[in-house]
């Protein structure tokens, strides 16, 4: 098939769609008219205050590969392992960043940096599992990844929206609900320019909700004995896809309703969409949504990749904070920024850096994190930490305080073995004053 | 005179049959199998084991259409299946479909997705048409394992030509990366933890990572420019001109070096090839054919080759592997069946790694043929019952076709646009080499078999599709149900199915809107995307 007829499918689908929610809104609104109720924009920022006055949320912006510390938030100028980077001042005076990164800068009065964080792992696989879950691998327990966890433990059940979203695609070993049950999956997005697809439903509402009926008798036999699990997912998951495409939130995928210069402000690119529909997601009872950036792995010409690869993060990143702020979302919404490792203080003779779980970055802004600080410091040659080590634990047990989830909490995983949130660690207290 | 004839055949087929048995040797599918159950029996089960009941013959069918041919069976052949009498049908089918050219398009699929699954970039993906093709080709040939894995080590040319390239072009020709792949799919072991540090629960060191990536130093990918299209190779060489040796992971260098931890910019250290379950060496400035070669006659031969493969397909068979996860296994990890295991993997070893043999024997088993049931919690017993697997994407996808009756139609794909069955798997597919207990039903799943015109136009009473067409066939309401259940489910209604059919049918006022529903029902329940 050509791409001009793809093409042509597509907008034709998407129309489809359109159509089709759109004689479904009017239906309703016809309904809330007559009982004396307000339009539906309205209802959506009511409910959407309702949410924000009970609940906080977190997005996490993952930067998979291994973010480069050096040319990002943790610039080494005049030691020759800080390579070419040169670091640049930001909006608090003493405070410097990577010049990689001029709009993040500009909103450091919100951002607290850890350049101390550290951890043994040097793995991509076992690395983004352990940074999603705040745990290794257990065999025998399929722990809960850590937007599971916050969704479980602080989303909004009546929400028509999935509680954990990811935007970009699928990513290996970073988990699901594990023994929370599928319904704490995270609802993949490839990207965020193209609202999730097929959610017209294939008839009208109230034939659509006989097949439900229907389908959901038929799974009984298979059910009964070897299906069990399977069938017991499955209409946890149709009940849940159910409900969300024939809900009125999913107008949060749409980009379109954003205003040109909303969506200019966060740039260009699948991150900056990304962020803006994660903003989107948020406002809507959403509680949380991580928005992927691929490519840090940079073993070979790391000065040239690192600069593509902020030249997308950074402008989407200072954006989303600054609006979140204006909104008022700020306060409840915690934004972290990480990737699975930091890279080597040596350059390879590739100008590359390889994989260094000793010391990193994190960057965490919002959810009531004192911004305008660094927290911990390495040496001069970025080789080791001289103050104030942050383990994997303690950066999670500082997300679940932060977000108001206590977490010694034990979770009864499906071998009935209790495992807490978090294992240990400490919350980093700085973060708080 | 019959008599004698007889006799002539007799001794002619004697002679003849010895000759053949010597130089084939297979060993007897049935009394393995016999023999693997046992070993379960005594070794696995307690003496007051629950064993689930063998399953019944449409059960049987679908799963192993599927898991075969990985496809599902018509109507028709349900039907004849169930009444044929014979003792040794389920045998007889089984051959039957190794013997389909459908076997080899099947596993050759399963391959792709295990090895482009784990591929460091998306540009490898040009070289899985070529794969497929390939393998599938090998597979109907009936070539041994040892065979297909010594010309996917071996490997050079253009990617597009020579599907063996897959491994290494999925990892970019990188040494330690394709290192990792070939240790991983043919062995079963994950060396590469060992890469950055000694491992911390295995044996294996540093530097027997590095010993084993010292075998593809001079391996590289590169791209290939015509006038016409643009491809890639696996190229190699040893005559390195200028004596300092590149330092690169893509370009092939005359050995390879360890990096130092302590110092990456360093050179790190000279490595000579060991194979680390051996220890054999080569010596420093073999040449790349010698290399791969040697190494890939190493591997061949080893024991854990062996394992690495059966455990692998027993557990998409059976459910679940004697060993899990399947690609991490090794003499530091602990089988659920030691003996079972050792007696399948050197079974396999002596029919000259025939992968139908191997297929066959499995399916033989009865711990193979057990009614399934749920996925087991760690402290049940395993090999108790067979599992519910989640289709893969191309099974689902031909399972799809197959009960709607479409005829797939040939496009023409690239990575970019990977027509349909690639659509397809952009919402379905899954590493199969993952534990499946991971694997679970995801919400754009969902909505693409609720809702994507793909299929609902397909399951619309118009007249071109199946359903318009069985309306008109068949006036009979309840035999029309039986139709769509043995189309898509592989088995008859029960009576209660029955019953919430006919209730359905008669609630709603047209007949056809009402087995729109339950076809759109019955493609979308949990049963027609696993097979049972």
């Amino acid at each position: 098939m050509n791409p001009s007829l793809q093409h042509h499918i597509s907008v034709a689908v998407r129309q489809k769609r359109v159509v089709g929610r759109r004689d479904f809104l009017r239906q309703l609104s016809a309904a809330s008219l007559a009982a004396g109720a307000f339009s539906w924009t309205d209802a959506i920022s009511a409910s959407a205050d309702e949410l924000r006055s009970r609940g906080m949320a977190c997005i996490l912006l993952w930067m998979q590969g291994g973010p480069s510390q050096f040319e990002t938030f943790s610039p080494k100028p005049d030691h020759a392992n800080g390579g070419e980077t040169k670091a640049i001042a930001t909006s608090v005076p003493g405070i410097h960043i990577a010049e990689n990164l001029p709009r993040c800068a500009q909103v450091m009065d919100d951002l607290a940096i850890i350049r101390s964080m550290t951890s043994n792992e040097g793995n991509h696989q076992r690395a983004t599992y352990l940074l999603h879950h705040g745990y290794l691998p257990l065999t025998g327990v399929k722990l809960p990844t850590l937007g599971s966890n916050i969704s479980h433990q602080i989303g909004d059940a009546a929400n028509q929206l999935p509680g954990h979203v990811r935007i970009g695609d699928r990513l290996p070993n970073s988990g699901g609900g594990g023994f929370l049950g599928v319904e704490y999956d995270p609802l993949v997005l490839q990207n965020a320019n193209r609202p999730p697809q097929n959610t017209t439903p294939s008839t009208s509402r109230e034939r659509y909700q006989r097949r439900l009926g229907l389908l959901d008798s038929i799974q009984s036999n298979f059910a009964s004995a070897a299906g069990a699990q399977v069938v017991a997912n499955q209409r946890k998951l149709v009940d849940r896809a159910a409900k969300m495409i024939l809900s009125p939130s999913m107008d949060a995928f749409e980009l379109e309703n954003e205003s040109s210069e909303m969506r200019a402000s966060y740039g260009e690119g699948d991150f900056a969409t990304g962020c803006l529909m994660a903003r989107r997601l948020i406002e809507r009872g959403v509680t949380f949504v991580e928005v992927v950036s691929r490519g840090w792995d940079t073993h070979q010409d790391n000065f040239n990749r690192t600069r593509e690869l902020t030249a997308q993060v950074d402008q989407p990143m200072a954006t989303l904070i600054a609006d979140l702020k204006s909104r008022g979302m700020l306060d409840k919404t915690l934004v972290i920024w990480m990737g699975e490792f930091g890279r080597t203080p040596q350059v390879n003779p590739r100008s590359g850096r390889g994989h260094y779980p000793k010391a990193f970055n994190v960057v965490l802004a919002g959810g009531g994190v004192q911004g305008g600080q660094v927290i911990g410091q390495t040496n001069a040659d970025g080789t080791a930490i001289e103050d104030r080590p942050v383990a994997v634990n303690d950066l999670f047990q500082s997300i679940y305080h932060t977000l108001k989830i206590d977490a010694d909490q034990e979770n009864i995983s499906r071998v009935g073995r209790p495992i807490k949130l978090v294992d240990g660690g400490n919350v980093v207290e700085e973060l708080f004053s | 005179m019959v008599a004698k004839v007889v006799s002539c055949v007799g001794i002619v087929s004697l002679v003849f049959g010895l000759a053949v048995n010597l130089a084939v040797a297979k060993p007897d599918v049935e009394s393995v199998a016999n023999n693997l159950d046992m070993a379960l029996a005594e070794q696995v089960f307690s003496a007051s084991e629950q064993l689930a009941p063998s399953c019944d013959d449409a059960t049987y069918l679908r799963r192993v259409w599927l898991d075969l041919v990985g496809d599902i069976p018509t109507p028709e052949e349900v039907i004849a299946f169930s009444l044929d009498p014979s003792a040794d049908k389920r045998r007889r089918v089984v051959r039957q479909l190794l013997e389909s050219p459908h076997y080899g398009q099947n596993w050759a699929r399963y391959w792709r997705d295990v090895i482009f699954f784990r591929a460091l970039d998306e540009r490898a993906l040009i070289a899985a048409g070529a794969m497929e093709a390939d393998i599938t080709k090998r597979l109907n040939d009936g070539d041994g394992w040892d065979e297909i894995a010594v010309e996917f080590m071996t490997a050079r040319g253009d990617v597009k030509q020579n599907g063996s390239t897959a491994i290494v072009m999925a990892q970019g020709g990188r040494t330690e990366e394709t290192t990792s792949e070939m240790s991983r799919i043919f062995l079963g072991i994950q060396i590469q933890c060992a890469q950055c540090h000694d491992h911390p629960y295995d044996r294996w060191k540093r530097k027997q990572f590095h010993e084993l990536a010292a075998f593809f130093p001079r391996v590289g990918v590169r791209t290939v420019r015509a006038m016409t299209k643009r491809s890639y190779e696996v190229y190699t060489i040893d005559r390195f001109r200028d004596r300092k040796p590149k330092n690169t992971e893509t370009r092939p260098t005359a050995e390879h070096f360890m990096p130092n931890l302590n110092d990456p910019s360093a050179k790190g250290t000279q490595i000579q090839p060991k194979f680390f379950l051996t220890r054999a060496t080569m010596p420093l400035g073999t040449s790349d054919a010698d290399r791969r070669e040697q190494l890939a006659q190493w591997f061949t031969e080893n024991e854990w080759f062996a394992i690495a493969l059966v455990n692998r397909m027993w557990s998409e068979l059976v459910g679940e592997g004697f060993y899990e996860p399947i690609d991490d296994i090794g003499p530091d990890r602990e089988a659920s069946a030691p003996k079972a295991v050792k007696l399948l993997a050197t079974k396999f070893r002596k029919s000259n790694y025939d992968l139908r043999w191997l297929l066959e024997t499995i399916c033989a088993t009865e711990a193979y043929q057990r009614e399934s049931r749920p996925r087991r919690s760690s402290e049940g017993t395993p090999f108790v019952a067979n599992v519910p697997q989640r289709l893969r994407s191309d099974q689902l996808f031909n399972a799809l076709y197959s009960a709607l009756d479409i005829r797939e139609t040939p496009e023409k794909t690239t990575p970019r646009r990977p027509g349909r069955r690639g659509q397809f798997a952009k919402a379905f597919g899954y590493d199969p080499s993952l534990p499946r207990e991971g694997i679970s039903v995801s919400i754009p799943q969902v909505l693409t078999l609720m809702n994507s015109p793909q299929v609902n136009d397909q399951l619309t009473g118009g007249r071109k599709g199946i359903l318009g067409r069985l309306l008109h066939e068949i006036r009979d309401d309840e035999q029309l149900v039986v139709e769509f259940y043995l189309r898509c489910l592989s088995r008859q209604p029960e009576q209660e199915e029955m019953d919430i059919a006919l209730a359905y049918i008669d609630e709603t006022p047209k007949r056809r809107p009402a087995f729109e529903d339950l076809l759109w029902s019955l493609v979308n329940s949990a049963e027609f995307q696993h097979r049972r």
